[in-house]
């Protein structure tokens, strides 16, 4: 990472990057390695103290952080959010819409889905990007210029596995992130005469909380998986599903970003990218 | 070129080989790919004109090499290969990038011959097969390599009426589109070797293919422009929701990143790099 830092370190520098959910996970991973190629940082989380608390780890490393509360799913806490870096930054060049939910309160319980999955994953990761997307879009147009980058999944791609075992639990996050690719498409062609690119990254899978969240589930309720550790479970899934036989790392998500951020990319608009070792292909 | 640009060495201590490098978007990645650190064999059909970038880019403080490589030959490939490695020591990188929008006489023709689908599938998709079968032994024994194959926008589902969609560039479209699944299967196939096999759709790049295609367009649609460069620049207004120029060294720097170790968890993707005129 040190030889990394030493040759990309420049790729970003004087950029001022807003990343909500950024407080951990994907977020935080994205947050550190735009951070480490020279880009400023405002971390929007709906957990305003954990967001204050990353800034000060990553921007104790040098350069500027700032950590905001906001919430995605109401529009006037991403206005403030927005108002409160212009003041401090002036300007905001690169959105990563990253905030995201697996489903509503008690995922793991369920097997299959409830109103509550639905109306989660409606809010958080589609309407969600939809309202961050459009916070920092009039300050876009105005400068002629920004990059956006939405993160989905690629459980937003073509389903692989049918529910017979799996249960409909996964089926409304999927059908969010199906939403969040289409969203970018149809942002990207409506902005572009701004001069702003609009993409998606596709994450694959990833030892997060959420995905711990899934493997529990598993363990309660498939057969197969009855009594494993969730770590068992997510290894298990990950020789059987990615050609590349490994899991991502929020730092390959970060790496992602950072090429579609910088001007490496200046002429990609409107694509979404798989970064998961090949586990679906477009 | 920004600095940001100048001053990323991504691919620092690698080693690449291109075909089709000795002009258009192949020229463009070479460039890239040696800006960005990398000893880069510059191979082409065409020796001498392999040898003009290569030259350009030892100039320039950059490490080539001119290679003269016909991948429709498997025994021209092999010996290629067999230089690079002498040359370089190993290999990271591949780029099978040579290819042909049909076959002789296609400017002139308002629909396709037999020769063009031949030319199209020789060059395009067993030209793409053959290179990587000629790296793969190398890339296997050490468990490590890159391919990027550079396919088109073409090669995805049209979106609808176009400018270039006459009947002659079909087979080049087909063609094209068996790039991607060429390299969705491959990347399926030699994933276990941490091999990463991935492509790159250009969008609308003015090269000597598009000067073919504007040509002909131009000659059976006037409608379209009254030389190929207008029928092009038509193409881009018409096209392009993104109103900025797409450069060899744009899909250089994409081909840099997929060819980087950033990029080590990416494998099986096709990435249009088209200014958006086709999504996916």
């Amino acid at each position: 990472m040190t030889a990394d830092r030493a040759i990309l370190s420049r790729q970003l520098e004087g950029q001022v990057a807003l990343i909500t959910g950024a407080a951990s996970g994907i977020g935080r991973g994205i947050a550190e390695v735009l951070h480490s190629r020279g880009a400023s940082l405002v971390i929007v989380d709906i957990d305003g103290d954990a967001a204050r608390q990353a800034a000060a780890e990553i921007a104790g490393n040098g350069g500027a952080a700032m950590g905001l509360s906001g919430d995605v799913t109401d529009p006037s806490t991403l206005a403030t959010a927005v108002d409160t870096a212009l003041e401090r930054f002036g300007e905001i060049d690169i959105c990563i819409a990253n905030a995201g939910v697996i489903g509503g309160p008690g995922f793991s319980d369920r097997r299959d889905y409830s109103d509550a999955d639905w109306d989660a994953t409606q809010a958080v990761n589609l309407r969600g990007v939809v309202n961050t997307n459009d916070a920092v879009r009039p300050h876009m147009a105005e400068r002629g210029s920004g990059r956006i980058i939405n993160i989905a999944s690629h459980g937003g791609r073509a389903p692989r596995e049918d529910g017979s075992e799996l249960g409909s639990i996964q089926v409304p996050y999927g059908v969010s992130k199906a939403g969040v690719i289409q969203w970018t498409m149809h942002l990207a062609l409506q902005i572009a005469k701004h001069g702003i690119t609009v993409n998606a990254v596709c994450p694959g899978t990833l030892w997060t909380p959420m995905w711990q969240r899934i493997a529990v589930m598993r363990s309660q309720q498939q057969a197969r998986y009855l009594g494993m550790d969730s770590k068992e479970i997510f290894d298990r899934q990950i020789q059987g599903s990615v050609p590349l036989g490994r899991p991502q790392t929020p730092t390959d998500i970060g790496n992602a970003v950072a090429f579609l951020a910088s001007d490496d990319a200046r002429i990609i608009t409107g694509q979404a990218l798989n970064v998961n070792g090949g586990a679906t292909m477009n | 070129m920004t600095q940001q640009q100048n001053e990323t060495r991504q691919l620092e201590g690698k080693t690449a080989l291109v075909t089709g490098g000795g002009n258009g978007i192949g020229a463009g990645i070479c460039r890239v790919l040696a800006e960005r650190g990398a000893s880069v064999a510059v191979s082409d059909i065409s020796l001498e004109r392999a040898q003009t970038i290569a030259d350009e880019i030892t100039s320039a403080g950059g490490t080539a090499i001119a290679i003269a490589i016909d991948v429709t030959d498997v025994a021209s490939l092999d010996a290629g290969v067999s230089r690079v490695i002498d040359e370089f020591g190993q290999l990271d990188i591949c780029v099978p990038n040579a290819g042909v929008v049909g076959s002789q006489g296609f400017s002139s023709r308002n629909d396709f011959t037999d020769g063009d689908w031949d030319a199209t599938n020789a060059v395009n998709v067993r030209g793409l097969v053959n290179t990587a079968e000629a790296v793969l032994p190398h890339m296997r024994e050490r468990g490590y390599g890159k391919i990027v194959n550079i396919a088109s926008q073409g090669g995805r589902a049209p979106r609808g009426p176009d400018v270039i969609l006459g009947r002659q560039i079909i087979p080049y479209l087909v063609s094209k589109a068996a790039a991607i699944q060429w390299t969705h299967v491959l990347a399926q196939d030699v994933g276990k070797h941490s091999i990463n096999v991935n492509c790159i759709c250009p969008g609308t790049v003015w090269t000597d293919i598009w000067e073919a295609v504007g040509e002909n367009r131009s000659m059976f649609e006037p409608e379209l422009g009254a030389t190929s460069r207008e029928v092009f620049d038509a193409a881009v207004e018409t096209r392009h929701p993104l109103k900025v120029d797409q450069t060899p060294e744009d899909i250089g720097y994409a081909v840099a990143y997929f060819a980087s170790d950033q990029a080590s968890e990416i494998t099986g993707q096709a990435l249009n790099v088209n200014a958006g005129s086709v999504l996916s």
